[in-house]
């Protein structure tokens, strides 16, 4: 949604751009990437953009399972949602950094954490190639035809806010940046049936026991915290969490495992006892 | 009014429609296409169409309901991908014999197993056996534009088929472009009211898809084939009209790039031909006589036309983005029997299967075993690029 305002931004302004997703599970909080052009000239080229003059990382644990700076032009810049400046950021290599809480943002003015609205003001502000009016222009546009009128302005309050709390300055490269030892098989080697066995994990398909590699955790903003005092047993919790990541202990008190929890808040909202409630990820540190 | 705006693949295919103000849009939601039908149910909703919206329990019964309302005698639209159209498929076979001019949007996916949601052309491909015509877009402009010609096209008295518009699944469908929306009265002057052939009408009663006989069922078939031969004509003309009116046209069948002087070429269909037209420009750059043919449609297929635009080449080049296994990609196969003893060398170039990235040096790969084809080097009848693994 970010790509794609930005093109119609570009495009408002009277310019050629093109923007596209590249999706990976179909699912909200599954990682995925979207790419877009801008140029004053027709853009034929569709390829997925490898080096890209600005990378925006909307959701900074990321970092810590893919190398997405890796690619990143010497002269670019990148736009990091985290509440943390740029100078504690590790992106792999020392660039140009804008960074922006824009969760906490998007919390105060959506009232959720979709983020994809606010970081446009911090792309504003990392680069005037689009300006902060066509994107805020951009936004009433997709947002008000869809939601109607009140989402588009609150996001583009959004994105506004996001220009001003912006931080400027350089990140840092210490963490060592590897592609991923990503399977790739030649087609002799490819296990034939389109079939896998126990614990693997490759780019066509997914085997039982993958999951233990395929942690769901990072997708969330918030985790839930239980008090074993004030729960009845009754497993409702446990019987809707949707990543069966509630565990079920012999005196009916539970666990939970917070490696694949993607933070939904069903288990908190079924609870007949509030003795689960769930806390912003990060709060407080 | 004509309006500039941002749009996808398929909100460009919903405008499109939109404007050919269709009566009937019966649906059935798959990804990549859903966004299609969505939007509709918007602008149905929003008052801005007045269409019957019929949600149907599958593909099968999508497109039944179509034959349906067409055979009323009402301009009809539904969407599709993937194993949508291959739940279809049984019903296709009744629209093109029937002479309905429905238009079925396909955004292309492959089919499984093995399947993800990406661009292929495997579902498309084996359905040019059906009976409908079947084009192919690169981009979300063409898209918007080729929905208005596919109805004037489909519902021309000399034609009346059912018309199947292609359009990559994500590359086209998801990704956002600056596209021209044209006005609604243009529209209106360039698409005449839709006067069917037959119609059911419990005024004056017909019957409609009797069981034919061998004494009849060989005379409709090739009356059939007479009237896609005699489509080509129509895609033709049809475009040029567009142009006049709304200053955009496409080549009509098969358009060109830099084949002036080429000496080497290769034929690419849907969103490829933007990518390989970035190769081209570099290989021009670099001075070398290499050029594009844009393959528009797969039915009717434009045999003269590439008889007559690989005139003087010295080696061609088929982009294929589905196979069939054993024997090469359907558009090769179509291309070589078509240009059989033109004596222009041509390969094979299978590539971006199961939505895998098209890179411009993939092309460029492909331009390269064509100047070696062209120099007399051996080159294998059908490469897939990008193989991990010895072929
Ligand atoms: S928030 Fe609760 S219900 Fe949701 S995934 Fe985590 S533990 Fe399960
Ligand atoms: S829903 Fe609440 S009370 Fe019931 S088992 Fe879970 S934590 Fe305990």
């Amino acid at each position: 949604m970010a790509a794609q305002t930005i093109a119609e931004a570009a495009i408002l302004e009277g310019r050629q751009a093109q923007a596209f997703p590249f999706f990976g599970a179909e699912r909200r909080g599954a990682p995925v990437m979207a790419f877009a052009r801008i140029d004053d000239r027709r853009i034929c080229d569709r390829t997925q953009v490898a080096e890209p003059d600005m990378l925006v990382v909307m959701d900074a644990s990321l970092l810590d399972i893919e190398p997405v700076a890796l690619g990143l032009k010497k002269e670019g810049c990148a736009v990091v949602n985290s509440p943390m400046r740029p100078e504690e950021i590790d992106l792999g290599v020392v660039a140009r950094c804008v960074s922006v809480d824009a969760t906490s943002i998007a919390l105060e003015h959506l009232k959720a954490p979709i983020v994809n609205t606010a970081i446009l003001g911090a792309m504003a502000r990392a680069d005037a190639f689009v300006s902060l009016a066509s994107i805020q222009r951009a936004i009433v546009n997709r947002f008000g035809e869809k939601l109607g009128e009140r989402a588009g302005s609150i996001n583009s309050e959004a994105a506004g806010a996001a220009f001003e709390r912006s931080r400027e300055g350089m990140c840092r490269g210490e963490r060592k940046m590897q592609r991923g030892n990503a399977w790739l098989p030649t087609w002799q080697e490819t296990p034939p049936g389109v079939a896998l066995g126990r614990w693997e994990r490759g780019g066509m398909a997914v085997g039982p026991g993958s999951m233990r590699q395929n942690m769901t955790g990072t997708w969330g903003t918030s985790s839930p915290t239980y008090t074993r005092a004030r729960c009845i047993g009754c497993q409702r919790c446990w019987f809707i969490c949707p990543e069966g990541c509630i565990r079920r202990l012999e005196d009916d008190s539970l666990e939970f495992d917070l490696r694949y929890c993607k933070g939904c808040g069903l288990c908190a909202k079924v609870c007949p006892k509030e003795a689960i409630a769930m806390h912003r990820k990060g709060a407080g540190a | 009014m004509r309006a500039v705006r941002a749009l996808t693949g398929n909100a460009a295919a919903a405008y499109g429609v939109k404007l050919c103000r269709p009566e009937v849009i019966p649906n059935y939601p798959i990804t990549p296409q859903t966004i299609i039908i969505e939007q509709l149910a918007d602008f149905i909703n929003d008052g801005e169409l007045d269409a019957d919206f019929i949600p149907a329990d599958s593909e099968h019964s999508a497109m039944s309901i179509a034959i349906g309302a067409a055979a009323t005698g009402v301009r009809t639209f539904t969407a599709t991908a993937s194993h949508g159209l291959a739940l279809m498929h049984e019903m296709l076979y009744a629209p093109p014999q029937l002479r309905l001019p429905i238009l079925l949007v396909d955004v292309n996916r492959s089919l499984g197993a093995g399947s993800g949601i990406w661009v292929e052309y495997n579902d498309s491909m084996p359905e040019r056996d059906s009976g409908w015509m079947q084009a192919y877009a690169e981009d979300a402009q063409e898209v918007l534009d080729m929905v208005i010609q596919a109805y004037r096209i489909a519902e021309d008295p000399r034609v009346v088929l059912p018309f199947m518009l292609c359009l990559d699944g994500f590359i086209l469908s998801h990704t956002v472009e600056r596209v021209e929306v044209p006005g609604q009265e243009e529209v209106d002057a360039f698409l005449p009211r839709f006067s069917p052939l037959n119609r059911l009408d419990p005024e004056a009663p017909m019957c409609m898809n009797m069981a034919v006989s061998p004494t009849h069922a060989m005379e409709m078939r090739y009356q059939l084939d007479r009237q896609m031969e005699g489509a080509r004509q129509v895609i033709a003309e049809v475009d040029e009209a567009f142009g006049k009116a709304f200053g955009r046209s496409y080549g009509g069948l098969l358009d060109t790039y830099l084949m002036e002087d080429a000496e080497i070429a290769l034929i690419t269909l849907g969103t490829a031909t933007s990518t390989a037209r970035v190769a081209v420009d570099e290989l021009r750059a670099e001075g070398r006589k290499v050029g594009l043919i844009k393959l528009r449609f797969m039915r009717p297929f434009p045999h003269e036309e590439l008889r007559e635009a690989v005139k003087g080449l010295r080696a061609l080049g088929v982009f294929d983005r589905s196979v069939s296994f054993n024997r090469f990609g359907p558009v090769f196969t179509e291309v070589r029997s078509s240009l059989y003893g033109s004596g222009v060398p041509i390969t094979d170039h299978i590539a971006g299967i199961g939505g895998r990235d098209l890179k411009v040096s993939t092309f460029r790969d492909m331009f390269a075993l064509l100047e070696r084809s062209a120099s007399g080097g051996r080159v294998r009848e059908c490469t897939w690029h990008g193989l991990r693994g010895e072929m």
